[in-house]
């Protein structure tokens, strides 16, 4: 062999066996995507103080993120708005100055008429220790970012508010309570509320999910979806249940995807629905995402995206992919997508630059722990918020090829 | 075991010398002589600094070592120093050395020291080691490779860091247990009077606070970005200080039980680049009689932190760690730092294929007086590549760094141990 061909037999097998020998992960990061810091003690920029950030409900109206926080015990949750635009934070709102006493915003934001947005909280416990009441409030965003916040009481005294989501025929919301589970609904004109025990966790069941050291924020249902005027979630042990306005009844329609011996974690904690009518949902005590089908009620385990468990936020891209965050303490989540065609691909830890006044050159960022996760208006961007001791969102653009990047 | 630089033993040892034929006198003399570093003479003080003031000694039994990282530290009570050598895989020694004696010992590995079976396999100890009151010391350990890397929280990957405590009374390692799952422990440090231990995870950068006596560990969540800081330092009240992502200063408050975070950044020359920034300090040496604990940080600047018992204290920028000519200012990567007895900074500039000059580490001595910089010894990295090591000084004076050597051919790594005294002849 001369000397030319045995050159070109080594490019030839460098070519053949480059990837095989790329072992490490690079990152997905789109040049659109970015980060915007949220959260930053001592400042006077707008930003969050530390242990009152954890970014627990997202949604996007119009330019502005909207945010609404959990935090520490004995400390207050917030609510704060974030241009996409600016790729900053315009506005934050102590929610202690609204509603006294509330600890945290899991809920999400229900989209209402007229753009108004609904919430609830869980509260602190009161100084006499006793239980604290979750309240609903409304938020209505300004042209400029502001923030309004009404406090719409407390619909069960003792309890907290765990899901929630909004009816606009009914001009009702319909949520679950914490601890107990129980299923009410708020209709936003007469304010008259009415609660069903019929998910609620019995007293058997609390035995029994005790041996496996589970509480409430493991077994309650976490996340409700509306399709087809009905209302789907899950309640214990490891059921799907829908909700029928029409006439107040309630149907269990299947169990959650298992692992064997799992049942006990089985917990939707999140879900979206597509544009040709089936809901997705993703079961947190193993991370399987699962389709239904709302005409047969028929369900289809589509697997799990990464090894871990989890599946803490679900929302659909303007390229018609369904994306997600898989995995969670103690691991670190990832950020995936899903379609019919392709299946899973798993985009990693999301790892973008973020700028701010003091950090012009920009500084990268990576999201270990992702709480909640939400589409922009547009479905350009997937817009994902931390759980951390000091959170920051990070903004993935959706785009046709990625220019993955090694990790430095 | 103390060796000159790339010198045998067997070589050194006279009376093996002077039985060798004159022909190999001769040779064994001329590669003696290229073997010497390029070396130029200093006068600090008053006193000149030759190749005699300092000596580069080997850690003995472990042929597979290859690094060591910030795992170094002096214990005052003992008057020994400690360091952790890995093979940059699943082995760490845990070497003593002994300035009086002029003796370094492998103790054993510490697989076998903390009783870890072979899925809590261990690749470093990356922390600096650090002593209680009693002369207790105490370090934690580190995936530092790629299964901890890549695999994450994967069965195939790394369980997680652990704490360790030796004591040297009874010669006995206690495995203080696991801080969080899959995370390595980058380093930790001590309040003295409590002995409560301070700890960063990495790779989310989360700050821990454990208490040994009580088994109490807390938690105090993520305060850093993608690229973890590496070092935490303490003042002369307990308290423990790390950076955030803007690289402000992050003081945990242990009277007040908080943390307090610095209103400014710390000083850092125009372009720095984020990835630097976020990194935050790489090495810290505390002058005890003048109350100032001086930083280098990941951007080459030089600062003098003057720690108050409330409050984040004051900051004066002192310059760069090396003139850098046309190269940029935030280059030089220095994760070491020493303060000598004649109240100099001494440190050694390169690494991680960051230098100065290509290939060739500089040991820099950096005068408080004056706030200038200059080179004391050059070194091929072949003969030096890198040294890491905060604070590290004994009684008689004596600075010690963790050093390591590459091969330029074969990148293999080779550690060993650097003892540098500006004052005097270091003790062979």
């Amino acid at each position: 062999m001369n000397i030319f061909a045995k050159i070109l037999f080594v490019f030839f097998l460098l070519n053949q066996y480059s990837d095989f020998l790329w072992a490490q992960y690079t990152f997905f990061s789109p040049k659109e995507s970015f980060a915007i810091e949220v959260s930053l003690p001592n400042t006077e920029l707008k930003r969050l103080p530390i242990y009152q950030n954890s970014i627990s409900s997202l949604i996007v109206t119009g330019d502005y993120i909207i945010g609404g926080t959990s935090a520490n015990e004995g400390l207050t949750p917030f609510v704060f708005a974030a241009s996409l635009k600016q790729r900053q934070v315009v506005e934050i709102k102590d929610l202690n100055q609204i509603i006294p006493g509330q600890q945290a915003i899991l809920t999400g934001f229900c989209l209402g008429n007229n753009n108004s947005l609904f919430a609830g909280t869980m509260a602190n416990k009161k100084t006499d220790g006793s239980k604290g009441d979750g309240h609903l409030f409304q938020t209505d965003i300004g042209q400029d970012g502001t923030i309004n916040i009404k406090d719409l009481g407390t619909p069960i005294p003792g309890e907290g508010i765990f899901s929630l989501i909004f009816d606009a025929e009914k001009v009702t919301l319909y949520g679950v309570s914490y601890p107990s589970g129980l299923f009410f609904k708020y209709d936003i004109n007469t304010k008259e509320i009415k609660t069903y025990k019929n998910i609620a966790v019995t007293a058997q069941q609390v035995d029994l999910l005790k041996e496996y050291e589970l509480g409430p924020q493991n077994y309650l249902c976490k996340s409700l979806i509306q399709a087809n005027g009905l209302i789907f979630g899950s309640m214990p042990i490891n059921s799907i249940f829908y909700f029928d306005p029409k006439n107040d009844s309630f149907h269990v329609v299947k169990d959650i995807p298992e692992v064997w011996g799992r049942r006990t974690l089985g917990q939707v904690e999140s879900w979206a629905i597509s544009t040709n009518g089936k809901i997705y949902g993703g079961n947190a005590g193993d991370g399987q995402l699962f389709e239904i089908d709302l005409v047969t009620k028929n369900l289809k385990n589509l697997g799990k995206p990464i090894g871990m468990n989890r599946l803490r936020g679900l929302s659909f891209g303007n390229d018609g992919k369904l994306y997600g965050i898989a995995g969670s303490k103690p691991g670190y989540s990832h950020l995936f997508s899903y379609d019919d065609r392709e299946g899973f691909t798993d985009l990693g830890n999301p790892e973008f630059t973020m700028v701010a006044p003091g950090i012009e050159q920009g500084i990268l960022w990576r999201g270990f722990q992702l709480g909640t996760l939400t589409s922009s208006e547009d479905g350009k961007y997937i817009v994902m918020g931390e759980d951390e001791t000091l959170s920051q969102l990070l903004i993935f653009a959706i785009e046709n090829k990625y220019e993955q990047r090694i990790g430095e | 075991m103390e060796k000159e630089i790339n010198v045998d033993k067997g070589i050194m040892d006279p009376s093996v010398f002077f039985k060798r034929p004159t022909w190999k006198k001769v040779l064994i003399v001329l590669l003696l002589v290229l073997c010497i570093p390029a070396e130029i003479e200093v006068k600090g003080q008053g006193q000149v600094i030759t190749k005699k003031n300092i000596s580069f000694i080997e850690y003995p039994d472990f042929p597979e070592a290859h690094s060591t990282w910030g795992s170094i530290g002096y214990n005052a009570k003992y008057n020994t120093v400690y360091i952790g050598v890995t093979n940059h895989h699943d082995k760490v020694g845990f070497y003593e050395y002994d300035p009086a004696r002029l003796e370094m010992k492998l103790k054993d590995f510490i697989n076998n020291l903390g009783y870890l079976r072979p899925y809590q396999w261990q690749a470093k100890i990356h922390s600096k080691f650090v002593f209680g009151s009693d002369g207790t010391v105490y370090f934690t350990t580190d995936g530092g490779e790629s299964r901890e890397e890549y695999l994450m929280d994967h069965p195939q990957g790394y369980v997680g860091g652990f704490f360790m405590k030796w004591d040297p009374a009874t010669k006995q390692m206690i495995n203080l247990g696991m801080a969080m799952p899959f995370e390595s422990l980058k380093d930790i440090e001590i309040d003295p009077e409590s002995n409560t231990l301070y700890a960063i995870t990495y790779p989310q950068a989360h700050f821990i606070l454990f208490d040994p006596a009580k088994n109490d560990l807390q938690d105090l969540g993520r305060l850093a970005s993608s690229h973890v800081p590496r070092v935490l330092f303490t003042d002369w009240w307990g308290n423990c200080y790390y950076v955030d992502w803007r690289q402000r200063l992050v003081k945990y408050e242990k009277d007040k039980k908080c943390f307090v975070f610095a209103r400014n950044s710390l000083p850092a020359f125009e372009g720095t680049p984020g990835s630097k920034i976020i990194t935050g300090i790489t090495a810290f040496a505390k002058d005890d009689k003048n109350k100032i604990i001086y930083i280098i940080t990941y951007g080459a600047k030089i600062i003098a932190f003057h720690p108050q018992k409330e409050g984040i204290g004051s900051v004066e920028d002192l310059g760069g760690v090396a003139d850098t000519g046309d190269q940029p200012a935030w280059g030089p990567y220095v994760p070491n730092l020493n303060i000598g007895n004649n109240g100099n900074l001494y440190y050694i500039v390169g690494g991680h294929g960051n230098y100065i000059k290509k290939d060739t580490g500089f040991l820099m001595e950096f005068s408080l007086k004056t706030n200038t910089s200059k080179i004391i010894y050059e070194f091929s990295s072949d003969e030096l590549a890198e040294a890491t090591g905060s604070d590290i000084k004994d009684n008689d004076g004596n600075l010690y760094f963790a050093g390591r050597r590459e091969s330029k051919k074969t990148l293999n790594s080779q550690p060993f141990m650097i003892k540098f005294n500006p004052g005097k002849e270091v003790q062979k």
